[in-house]
């Protein structure tokens, strides 16, 4: 370089340089242990599956083919995979759901802590906290044992004799859902808190004082300014659930699948690996546009305020 | 309703569904922590209170082998994650912004960015290889890889503890003659403690609660915590995996409960 | 002696460039309490920064002793600083900050202990040695950093802004504080301050700054009798500002007969005149004046004075500022003719700018 020497120049580099050393390790770290197996991921799905696992060394497209279709076994027929296609639908749905249904219970519990008095709102926070550091198969067993074949709710209506026999809840979609909003719950809850934790309270003030009714300020003034944690803990809830592994394994077992455990299948006994890579990239782009459409929706807000 | 003041604080239903919200949220859990307590062998069936499920847990030794390498795993990966997200706290929160600083803020979050099954299998591909190329097949494996998905847990409160610190204290100390090493070790690194304390016990307790990772990237035989409860839950459902689950849950708590009280305490 | 030569800081490159400081040349003489004054983004932070060692000038050189200190880093600097937040240690006790210099040095701590004793008896702290920074006052904060800064014996003192976070009585007890122990300690203290009454009261000399220039440096007297341009004589107290024409060794207002004022042979053209409020003389003649003729518009009562606003025949406005005496003989009152007088040697003309660039 060039470039002349004087101290202004001379102290400017010395703290890039020592500012680049000193994030050079955690960047070497996740360089190397999470966006390079990502990048040799991609590169699999390209390849050949082995006949027992991995991968034979060849260009080849069927992983990314087997995502949507399947040849016939008898005929080698090309046909859409209907099974991939339900379980990625259903993925989506059951994310979606979970979002919705977290969003129904974990607004007010949001707008309960945040309008508690001060002294008393660090317990009701420590309370969704304690959860949301809990053990997440810990969590899972917990709201497995309520519902399993003799689980307590089955226990409690056995014994009052409203049905003869255990009620199947078990490895159901719907038992996917209640897992899935029973985990990711807290994680609804605390940025919709900070959201209205930060609100003021004397616009919603102003709000009635200009004759608006309860609904009509919830609708304009306290909705709209909590919109920010609502889309981020939407987005905090979504991604999880999308590409959830544990509670789907344990709550829905083989008959409601979903995206992480057909990934992990193509590892396993599918023995598809370039399948499973494919699959993966998909469900990381869909989780990218997500992340993308979120960065949109709150740059957004951001520029209506100026 | 009509002699109640009024308040904008208050919106009908919604201290109801609070209420709800958090009985669903611990009832359960409760319930997993009273049959932990069961002297019987039968979920369900309550036959007084017994620690007999925490003692046959303490001298299973598989437990004991998971148990001890989720502990080693944990701990080395906490002290490398937040080693790593302490030096780069100090690089992104100090001076004047430069080119490429919001690269390494993408770079330091991108973890947290890919699901987190894709991140086991992709590390499972590229680990396979590797194990098979070095012939090393012991924990470090498990180490790096939740050193990797624990730095941007470790670097959110020790660059939040950064950013609430007023920088003219350094350039204070500088002032006062201190080496760049002298003002860090002096005023920087005390003030910033809490903050790093508080990142490690976040990493601990993330590493300690990791299934997916963990499965993938394990050698045969090697179980963490999470991987054995996992297998076992497939066999079946026993009061010993309660009780293990609630020693989970109880460790989780006290790490919890103790980084709350430190990053709550003012400097 | 510290001598600043054409010292630039610019911020940033292209067009966002920002050019906090252009080509400043100032001498401070040796135990001098010399002020930096100006609005915020003057430049006189920046300027008090690179003394510091905390920024390096673009272009420029900062002598010191007859040695250019320029890229000394700030902590092998024999400058020291209080700072407008004070700046002090939370984690550490009054006696650890104000030793921390000398531990920086690598002073023996029997040194170090007789040191930070003697600089909190300086500054009446002894008592509250062993207190926490957060559990102190205002004023206290406002002692220890300056005894913290005074324990390494630096060869300058920079104060940048301290009085600022003050309430105002506390504030007076400062300054006078301030002045004491610069004049017991015999040091250099640049002092850095947007306030002119502070600044009028305890410097030696004053730099007035304006858009990173030096825009006059000088006594406060002679900034205050002789301003050298108008945003200096505007900065400084209050100003009437009057429009006239030199011609011929004098300058006459509208309406008035020429008068000879310093300095008017050298001009010709529009020239601007000042007059400061408190000597425009009304009620009473007074002899070597211009006598103008107004009406009353406004009075401002403000405690000792009251400020009367005249507005004169050509449809200018005069202040003039009277003081509240027991016996203020004819009250003024609003609407009122009456004649305003003002002494030839309070008219001061106004340096041509155009001339300066």
């Amino acid at each position: 370089m060039a470039e002349t020497s004087t101290p202004e120049t001379r102290v400017w580099r010395d703290e890039l340089r020592r500012r680049w050393a000193l994030a050079s390790p955690a960047m070497i770290v996740i360089t190397l242990f999470s966006i390079l197996p990502l990048m040799v991921m991609v590169v699999y799905s390209f390849l050949a599956p082995g006949l027992y696992g991995n991968v034979i060394w060849e260009f080849s497209l069927r992983g990314w083919a087997g995502v949507f279709t399947e040849r016939d076994l008898f005929d080698d027929t090309l046909g859409i995979a209907w099974a991939h296609v339900t379980i990625l639908g259903r993925s989506v749905a059951l994310a979606l759901a979970t979002t919705a249904l977290t969003l129904v219970f974990g607004l007010p519990t949001a707008w309960f802590i945040a309008t508690r008095h001060p002294s008393t709102r660090a317990f009701w926070l420590f309370l969704i906290t304690i959860p949301f550091w809990t053990n997440l198969l810990v969590r899972t067993i917990a709201i497995q044992e309520v519902i399993r074949a003799d689980g307590t709710i089955n226990r409690i209506l056995l014994s009052m004799g409203v049905i003869d026999a255990p009620f199947a809840m078990m490895f159901t979609n719907g038992a996917v859902l209640l897992g899935m909003s029973y985990v990711f719950l807290p994680l609804m809850v605390l940025p919709v808190y900070a959201a209205i934790e930060k609100f003021d309270f004397r616009l919603a003030e102003a709000a009635y004082d200009l004759h608006a009714s309860r609904l009509y300020c919830l609708r304009r003034v306290i909705l709209p300014l909590m919109k920010p944690g609502i889309v981020a803990g939407s987005i905090l809830v979504f991604i999880p659930a999308l590409g959830a592994y544990v509670t789907p394994r344990l709550m829905g077992g083989g008959r409601a699948m979903m995206w992480g455990n057909l990934i992990d299948l193509q590892f396993g006994q599918g023995r598809n690996w370039p399948l499973g890579a494919a699959l993966s990239v998909v469900l990381t782009l869909v989780v990218a546009g997500a992340l993308v459409w979120y960065v949109r929706a709150t740059a957004a807000k951001g520029g209506r305020d100026g | 309703m009509a002699d109640r003041r009024f308040s904008v604080r208050h919106l009908p239903g919604v201290s109801g569904i609070a209420l709800i919200t958090f009985v669903v949220l611990y009832t359960p859990v409760l319930i997993l922590v009273i049959y932990a307590f069961n002297a019987g062998p039968v979920i369900g069936r309550w036959e007084g209170f017994s620690l007999r499920w925490f003692t046959a847990a303490l001298e299973n030794a598989a437990f004991r082998n998971a148990a001890r390498n989720s502990l080693i795993v944990a701990s080395v990966a906490g002290l490398v994650a937040t080693l790593c997200a302490t030096l780069a706290a100090l690089a992104t929160t100090r001076g004047r912004r430069f080119r490429g600083e919001g690269g390494i803020y993408l770079v330091l979050n991108q973890p947290l960015l890919v699901p987190e099954i894709v991140l086991a299998v992709a590390l499972m591909i590229l680990l396979a290889q590797i194990k098979q190329a070095t012939g090393y097949h012991g924990l470090g494996w498990l180490i790096i890889a939740h050193s990797t998905f624990c730095i941007p847990f470790a670097y959110m409160p020790i660059r939040a503890r950064l950013e609430g610190m007023d920088l003219t204290l350094e350039t204070a100390a500088m002032d006062l003659y201190a080496s760049r090493f002298y003002t860090f070790r002096r005023v920087t690194l005390p003030l910033m403690a809490p903050g790093v304390l508080a990142g490690f016990m976040l990493a601990f307790v993330i590493s300690l609660d990791n299934v997916v990772v963990s499965t993938f990237v394990k050698s045969p035989g090697q179980e963490t915590l999470p991987t054995y409860l996992m297998g076992e839950l497939r066999r079946n459902l026993s009061s010993e995996i309660y009780a293990i689950s609630a020693l989970l849950l109880f460790a989780s708590v006290a790490v919890v409960a103790a980084s709350w009280l430190i990053t709550r305490r003012k400097p | 002696m510290l001598e600043v030569q054409s010292l630039s800081k610019t911020f940033g490159i292209g067009a966002s460039a920002y050019h906090a400081l252009r080509a400043v040349d100032v001498t401070i003489a040796e135990g001098e309490f010399f002020t930096l004054l100006g609005p915020s983004g003057c430049g006189k932070t920046t300027l008090l920064r690179l003394i510091a060692g905390f920024e390096q000038p673009t272009a420029g050189r900062l002598v010191l002793d007859e040695r250019d200190i320029a890229a000394i880093p700030p902590n092998r600097r024999p400058v020291n600083t209080v700072f407008q937040n004070y700046a002090l240690f939370p984690h550490l006790s009054v006696a650890q900050n104000v030793g921390f210099g000398l531990e920086a040095q690598r002073r023996p701590a029997t040194e170090v202990k007789a040191r930070v004793a003697e600089m909190l008896d300086l500054v009446q702290m002894g008592h509250l040695r062993d207190r926490r920074s957060s559990e102190l006052s205002g004023g206290q904060q406002q002692r220890v950093a300056l005894a913290r800064a005074l324990a390494p014996k630096p060869r300058i003192l920079l104060l940048d802004e301290p009085l600022s976070a003050l309430d105002l009585k506390l504030r007076k007890d400062m300054q006078t504080e301030l002045k004491r122990l610069q004049q017991e300690t015999g040091l250099t203290f640049i002092f850095v301050t947007h306030d002119q009454d502070e600044a009028l009261t305890m410097s030696d000399r004053i730099a007035v700054m304006e858009g990173g220039r030096l825009q006059q440096v000088a006594t406060p007297r002679t900034l205050y009798d002789d301003p050298a341009n108008r945003f200096v004589a505007g900065f400084i107290g209050d100003t009437n500002f009057l429009q006239g024409e030199a011609r011929g060794g004098s300058v006459t207002l509208a309406g008035l007969p020429p008068a000879p004022l310093a300095g008017a042979n050298a001009r010709s053209g529009p020239v601007t005149v000042l007059v400061r409020p408190e000597h425009v003389v009304i009620g009473h003649s007074v002899p070597q004046a211009l006598q103008v003729e107004g009406r009353v518009e406004r009075l401002v009562f403000s405690g000792t004075d009251t400020h009367v606003h005249l507005r004169l025949g050509q449809g200018e406005t005069l202040v003039a500022r009277t003081q509240n005496s027991l016996h203020s003989g004819t009250a003024l009152e609003q609407g009122a003719a009456v004649n305003a007088f003002l002494p030839l040697e309070a008219l001061r003309l106004l340096p041509d700018e155009a001339a300066h660039g």
